[in-house]
């Protein structure tokens, strides 16, 4: 069994989930609501790349600066003219409005890209010899990028003004209110970052993975899955269960078959549920 | 009173529409059926216990699937109708187990997950299902036996949820809705009482599951384990009234009358504006039709838990003088 390259796969697929998964649990954390359409801003973000790269024939890096830009706005719309009014309501109201945006979207893109598959070949193609291994360059690209963009946010978290802000947002609103902190402004921004980030994910994966109008039930989910298993509001919870979900999945798929490897993101989940609720390194779950 | 008038006038209409309606009334019918089913019981965990989540049709799919498997071994759908939902209620024992652990977007969309699940699974599996290409059933030739049985199923719930509205079961499920820490200090038994709601409300979605499979002769994980069922179902409870007897059953009508429309019109968006009536209800009536009819004390809308109302505000038994002191 090549258990170093199959531990090299799942890493740098990990890399990618990490990006999707932050700006998901980002979102939770102010809005505290699980944005269902934050795997078809994804889906959006890749097909988007697609039609850059191949309709209009301009170089990835573009795809990579405008798609995020792009993905903010779209996410900053729903935000303010849906999920704004929802916020002080019950949760199943946000909920439902984020699955009827997220039935919205795909069925858009179905319209404008079609119901198949994209591929952008020739896009970061070749591999890298790395550590003894043959890397896909495009792979490598990916999770370099993810993983530097995931950390970039988490130092912003960290150590600016506005990303304490965030955070004091997400860990007690009412005191944050008190301070004269924003909630509509913190929101709105955070909303805007996690789509961006969602769309960034796209981008990513669009050179590795085909895309097509559907997959954002497909990997927005699992993004659901590492935030429960890390922890959800711990971001660096959501890294952590990122990368081993990451290698989760790739084993799996190498045992069991592509489907079980899928599934078992959700045995995980469900394991991680019953043992320890909480996740990894969360807050608590029962919000 | 009232309530018992509305169940038996429309139970009645709809019993009469396959002797004097249409092909076209039928197969509409029967969809409304099914969808009122599903409703009905997504009401029961969500409406009643607050527990709303995505992932019902998880047991309209495994039941589907497991009905559409044993026709295929044979037996006669009745029975494999029967076996579906006894499949689904074996599913949701050790999931509810497990997800009611957690609340609110946690458990929402952590059942939806699942019936993504489930999805892969009847995709994976393709040994036994055929995958993507679906399992073909060998249609039935008279639609009238299982156009009543989707009719004892649909009424049977909204007579479930009538008689649950005014029993000491159904305020126990309200409390858990409204404090669930609150109602386990009042003695409410709330794990075994949550899990045993999610467990009813997965029988009947799989029972129907399978008659529905019955009905297209044909199941693929598409059809099963479609999120648009999901929101239909949902939309419908929301638009009607969650936590009401009557909502899901005025939701299903009306909803899918407007979706007939829309799918007729505008077949290209078709799903893109159903989202979008989705939101509309979710931003503009998200009481529901039902519970907007209620406070306005409109004249053909029972009150939520009349019996109750009626044996609370009887007046006390006189007390004798040993009691008082």
């Amino acid at each position: 069994m090549p258990v170093f390259e199959l531990l090299i796969a799942g890493i740098l697929l990990g890399g990618l989930y990490a990006l999707m998964a932050c700006g998901l649990n980002l979102v939770f954390g102010v809005m505290r609501i699980i944005n269902f359409a934050h795997g078809d801003l994804l889906a959006v973000g890749a097909l988007t790349t697609v039609s850059i790269v191949t309709g209009l024939h301009l170089p990835f890096y573009v795809a990579i600066v405008v798609v995020p830009l792009l993905t903010a706005a779209l996410g900053l719309a729903m935000q303010v003219l849906v999920l704004r009014r929802l916020a002080d309501g019950p949760m199943i109201m946000s909920l439902l409005a984020t699955f009827a945006l997220s039935t919205i979207l795909v069925n858009l893109s179905i319209l404008i890209w079609g119901g198949g598959y994209r591929g952008l070949p020739g896009v970061l193609g070749g591999s890298v010899h790395l550590l003894g291994l043959d890397v896909a360059l495009s792979r490598l690209v990916s999770f370099l990028v993810a993983m530097a963009v995931t950390l970039l946010v988490w130092w912003f978290l960290q150590s600016t003004r506005f990303g304490r802000a965030i955070r004091s947002v997400s860990q007690a609103p009412e005191l944050a209110v008190i301070n004269g902190i924003s909630i509509d402004a913190v929101r709105n921004v955070t909303f805007a970052l996690g789509a961006a980030m969602a769309g960034l994910a796209g981008v990513l994966l669009a050179p590795t993975f085909a895309s097509d109008p559907q997959l954002g039930a497909r990997f927005g989910i699992k993004a659901f899955a590492v935030i429960i298993v890390g922890g959800m509001g711990s971001y660096p919870g959501a890294m952590a269960a990122a990368l081993l979900l990451g290698v989760l999945e790739v084993f799996g798929g190498y045992w069991f078959g592509q489907v079980i490897g899928s599934a078992m993101l959700f045995l995980v989940m469900l394991v991680v549920l019953l043992v320890r609720p909480r996740g990894l390194l969360g807050m608590g779950v029962r919000a | 009173m009232k309530s018992l008038v509305i169940i038996v006038v429309s139970a009645a209409l709809a019993a009469v529409i396959p002797f004097v309606g249409s092909e076209y009334a039928l197969s509409f019918t029967v969809q409304l059926f099914v969808f009122v089913a599903l409703a009905y019981s997504w009401n029961l965990i969500g409406g009643y216990a607050g527990y709303t989540h995505f992932g019902q049709v998880a047991f309209f799919g495994v039941g589907a699937y497991t009905g559409a498997l044993m026709m295929d071994a044979g037996f006669h759908w009745l029975l494999a109708a029967g076996a579906a939902g006894l499949s689904g209620a074996l599913l949701a024992l050790p999931l509810g187990g497990a997800m009611l652990r957690v609340k609110g977007p946690f458990f929402a969309i952590g059942m939806f997950g699942m019936a993504r699940v489930c999805e892969s699974f009847a995709l994976g599996f393709d040994g036994i299902t055929q995958g993507g290409t679906g399992l073909y059933l060998t249609p039935v030739t008279d639609l009238k036996p299982l156009y009543f049985v989707l009719w004892a199923i649909a009424f049977g719930m909204v007579v479930l949820t009538w008689k649950l509205d005014n029993s000491r079961l159904g305020i126990q499920l309200l409390a858990i809705r409204e404090d669930e820490t609150a109602a386990d200090a009042l003695g409410i038994r709330t794990t075994r009482l949550k899990i045993g709601t999610f467990v009813a409300s997965a029988i009947a979605p799989a029972a129907v599951g399978s008659l529905y499979a019955t009905y297209l002769s044909f199941i693929d994980p598409a059809t099963a384990f479609a999120p648009m069922t999901e929101l239909t179902t949902i939309a419908m409870v929301l638009l009607g009234g969650m936590g009401t007897t009557f909502g899901p059953l005025v939701g299903a009508v009306v909803m899918s009358v407007v979706n007939e429309l829309l799918w007729s019109r505008f077949p290209e968006i078709y799903l893109a504006l159903v989202g979008a009536v989705i939101l509309a209800v979710v931003l503009f009536m998200p009481r529901g039709i039902v519970s907007f009819a209620m406070r306005r004390a409109w004249w053909w809308v029972p009150a939520a838990r009349s019996s109750l109302r009626r044996l609370a505000s009887r007046p006390a038994p006189s007390r004798s003088p040993k009691e008082a002191h």
